[in-house]
């Protein structure tokens, strides 16, 4: 038991590294400190000079929680497309383990980044903005961190099946990472973008979630925002699911040799 | 149009050292000197084709990133049509032309005559020469009629022959060749061979690197052999050939050798070494010598009641005299 | 010098091809600076139109920036995808030379992204902007447009040597949008902050674009052209001894050939 749980938290490290082989230490803190501080104080100072000082820390918090879209978009992408690189996914396909558990198991490793990039967010700004969780409902926050980092990532795993036939699905993924900014109340509620994209932006994953965890910074009871994670859930769920139906599609024709010019 | 200082050669290289610096590890970082070229002399004459032979990893693309201006030295001179390489890369680079093997290097969403042209404007060619020019490049490079097709669709030989007609574009006196031919199917990389050989009849200097021994032979007027950043020998291909002192080789096949008829083989004046080797089924007897014709009359008596056959005797190849170079200065 | 303009002309012209066919450079000037457009128009008009001008016009201005400084390190990193980084290096063109011709098709690229974000600032939020005055507004864009072309010539440079300098710059991005205050004033940061923002000359040239589109501004608009123009000089003297750097830098380390 320990030696498999030491095999995976291995497994997970190597996929973390593989991840950023790209970047230099220094590029790496430039992705993962840098863009995530500007990002806050940008939106932040925007929206006081917009609305007052008073409501700086609504966009702070918006800002920090959609930071794990950053993982859990990106991220599972690059892991996907890695295995791709290394010729990786056929074992993956070929082995007889649980597919539906192999799929998700290739996003772990982005919702646990996930997760750790919102509580940095946090961490900058409870130090820039005065963020004070004192009458916070921690655990309840805690959960809302881990179910959005899951549902971004369910999200995720769509464009990782898409990103195996479709040569540019890295800009598609772009142009929603962008509109998730827009469209979840991150910077300013749902309620005023217009109906149409209302109806949007509660089809997306992290709306319901956003919401339900600024409700517990301000100290709601689970109870409360119940109906809101089970939404969030299920959504991402739908998400991951499409991705998973794809995949085995796309299985089914490499099967049949229809997926190498795809590569 | 400046003038050339005097030079006797078209390329002089004297005592030249490349070190590449890097640095390695993430955390801890650690300098590692890698000796590209360990001090290399060369004189390539005017119009002569000159092909740079060794292993990979030898220093051969640095040798011509060097010469081609592309890389700094550590120390030595490099001169090309008597200008430095170092401080006259404008001079330089004027007269020179160069072609990378491989298939990177031109823009494939683009087509091969756009390429051409935004090259021509870069190596600032006046219009109306450049207009000129292209056509006859690409009529000789055998690309006429596709020339609007985009790259991306031409084949590995097109996309050589188009590197070979951007290289070409300058008209220049020198043109350097890192392993023109790799990738290509042999009748291409003949057919390109032979657009060489064609190009230094002309009068143009040519600086060709290559792993393949037989490209060497068939079309350099003089080969060096690189090895370790260190040239380990340097001639003709025959007089190479002649270093490694056997000029002949004789094979034959047999069902059964006894070690006292290898031994009597052995014992002959001009032969220096017997080899066997199993095939299938039978033993291939190889023997360098000398005199492969003097060798053959004696075998029946030698091998008096054993059945040989198949026979042969031919001429050592470059290839020959190459992989004993590399072995030997290990 | 005919041959190196026809040399700059040819880059450009190039480089606009390659840039049609590329998705990225839809993202970048039409998908990105819509978005930015989006959310600064829904913030700033949350409270009131008096503030508008910075959502009409600021999209457009990140979008130009990130285009024009953007698209020319992307493009010097396909180069080097390509292989052909070493080859533009190797001709008797200067590399500046081409350079110019590459950001000034970007710029152009980039001046296309207040197409789409002034239109929907009118279409989407019926915002207009009926204080502009024309003149200004042309010059001061025309000093903005300056102040981008000299620092993307300078950094590009940079990113031909390194390819983790872009990756840092990216990172930066957002920073960078606050610094020059492309969205807001610069007076909304953190007092310490603020000398780096006048040290960059996008900054003044940005002041002067929103003073010459808000009804009540005053100010010395003139006093801002010459101080974006003045930095912008002094960038171009800096960035002449960065080209001398990265042509040796290149030239000991053979970094230009490494995909
Ligand atoms: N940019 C570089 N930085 C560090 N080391 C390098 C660089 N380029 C080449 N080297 C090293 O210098 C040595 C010589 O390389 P070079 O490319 O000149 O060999 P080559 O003869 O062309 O080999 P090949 O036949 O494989 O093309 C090798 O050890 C190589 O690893
Ligand atoms: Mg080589």
């Amino acid at each position: 038991m320990t030696q498999s749980l030491a095999a995976f938290a291995r497994s997970t490290w190597l996929q973390y590294v593989a991840l950023f082989q790209w970047a230099t230490p220094l590029g790496y803190f430039a992705y993962k400190v840098v863009l995530p501080v500007t990002q806050i104080v940008f939106f932040v100072q925007l929206g006081v000079f917009a609305t007052g000082p008073g409501n700086a820390l609504y966009f702070a918090l918006g800002n920090s929680l959609q930071l794990t879209a950053n993982s859990g978009i990106f991220g599972v992408i690059a892991t996907v497309s890695n295995e791709r690189q290394y010729g990786t996914l056929p074992l993956l396909l070929g082995s007889p383990a649980n597919r539906l558990l192999t799929f998700m198991s290739r996003s772990f490793v982005n919702v646990l980044d996930g997760i750790v990039s919102v509580v940095f967010g946090l961490v900058v700004t409870a130090i820039l903005y005065g963020l004070d969780l004192r009458t916070a409902n921690l655990p309840l926050l805690g959960l809302c961190i881990v179910v959005i980092s899951i549902t971004t990532a369910g999200l995720g795993l769509l464009f990782g099946s898409l990103g195996l036939v479709m040569r540019d699905s890295i800009i598609v993924a772009n142009v929603v990472y962008y509109g998730l900014l827009i469209l979840c109340g991150i910077n300013f509620p749902v309620s005023r973008l217009p109906d149409a994209l209302q109806v949007v932006a509660y089809s997306l994953p992290l709306t319901r979630g956003v919401m339900a965890a600024r409700e517990a910074v301000a100290g709601a009871a689970f109870g409360q925002v119940a109906g809101l994670l089970a939404g969030e859930l299920l959504v991402g769920a739908v998400y991951a699911g499409l991705g998973y139906a794809l995949f085995r599609l796309l299985e089914g024709w490499a099967r049949r040799g229809g997926l190498q010019e795809a590569y | 149009m400046p003038s050339d200082p005097p030079f006797r050669h078209a390329i002089e290289v004297a005592d030249l050292r490349k070190v590449y610096t890097t640095t390695r590890g993430t955390f801890r970082r650690t300098k590692v000197e890698n000796v590209a070229l360990a001090g290399i002399d060369l004189a390539i004459a005017p119009g002569e084709l000159f092909g740079l032979l060794g292993p990979n990893g030898a220093g051969k693309t640095t040798t011509v990133k060097v010469l081609t201006t592309l890389l700094l030295p550590t120390s030595g001179t490099a001169r090309v049509l008597g200008h430095d390489v170092v401080s006259a890369t404008g001079d330089v680079r004027r007269r020179i032309g160069f072609v990378f093997g491989g298939e990177r290097g031109l823009y494939w969403r683009l087509s091969g005559y756009d390429n051409l042209r935004y090259f021509a404007d870069l190596y600032r060619i006046p219009p109306q020469v450049s207009k000129r020019r292209i056509g006859e490049l690409l009529e000789v490079l055998g690309l006429a009629g596709r020339e609007h097709d985009k790259v991306e669709g031409y084949s590995r030989g097109m996309k050589q022959r188009l590197h070979l007609a951007r290289g070409l574009l300058n008209d220049p006196d020198v043109l350097f060749l890192d392993e023109p031919t790799i990738g290509l199917d042999p009748v291409g990389a003949r057919d390109l061979r032979v657009l060489i050989r064609g190009l230094a009849d002309h009068g143009k200097t040519i600086f060709l690197t290559t792993h393949y021994m037989f490209e060497a032979d068939a079309i350099c007027d003089r080969v060096a052999v690189i090895k370790k950043g260190r040239i380990v020998a340097e001639g003709t291909p025959s007089s190479i050939k002649q270093l490694v002192g056997d000029i002949g080789v004789v094979e034959f096949e047999v069902d059964t050798i006894s070690q006292e008829d290898i031994e009597r083989l052995q014992g002959l004046d001009t032969v220096s070494s017997v080899v066997v080797t199993e095939r299938e089924l039978a033993l291939v007897v190889t023997i360098h010598c000398a005199q492969p014709a003097e060798v053959m009359t004696q075998l029946g008596r030698l091998l008096d009641g054993i059945a040989f056959r198949r026979v042969s005797a031919r001429e050592a190849t470059l290839e020959d005299a190459y992989v004993e170079l590399i072995g030997e200065a290990s | 010098m005919r041959s190196l303009i026809r040399a700059a002309w040819r880059s450009f012209e190039m480089s606009t091809r390659l840039r049609v066919v590329s998705p990225w450079a839809y993202l970048n000037w039409l998908v990105f600076p819509v978005i930015f457009a989006a959310i600064g128009l829904f913030v700033l008009t949350s409270s009131g139109y008096a503030r508008v001008a910075y959502g009409v016009l600021g999209g457009g201005v990140i979008g130009f920036w990130s285009v024009t400084y953007l698209d020319g390190g992307n493009s010097i990193q396909e180069e080097r995808w390509n292989g052909t980084l070493e080859q533009i290096f190797a001709v008797p063109t200067p590399l500046v030379v081409i350079v110019i011709g590459k950001i000034l098709g970007s710029l152009l690229l980039g001046l296309l992204a207040f197409i789409p974000t002034v239109g929907l600032a009118y279409f989407g939020f019926h915002a207009v902007l009926p204080a502009l005055d024309p003149l200004r507004f042309a010059v001061s864009l025309g000093v903005l447009s300056f102040s981008f072309f000299i620092i993307a010539v300078a950094l590009t440079p940079l990113f031909a040597i390194s390819r983790s300098a872009f990756t840092v710059l990216n990172g930066l991005e957002l920073g960078v949008y606050g610094l020059c205050g492309f969205m807001f004033p610069v007076s909304q940061l953190p007092q310490w902050l603020q000398p780096i923002s006048y040290a960059l000359s996008p900054t003044w040239a940005t002041r002067a674009l929103y003073a010459s589109a808000t009804p009540s501004a005053s100010g010395d608009i003139a006093g801002w052209w010459l101080a974006s123009i003045g930095l912008s000089a002094l960038y171009l003297v800096v960035s002449v001894a960065l080209y001398r750097f990265v042509e040796v830098r290149a030239r000991v380390s053979g970094e230009l050939a490494l995909a």
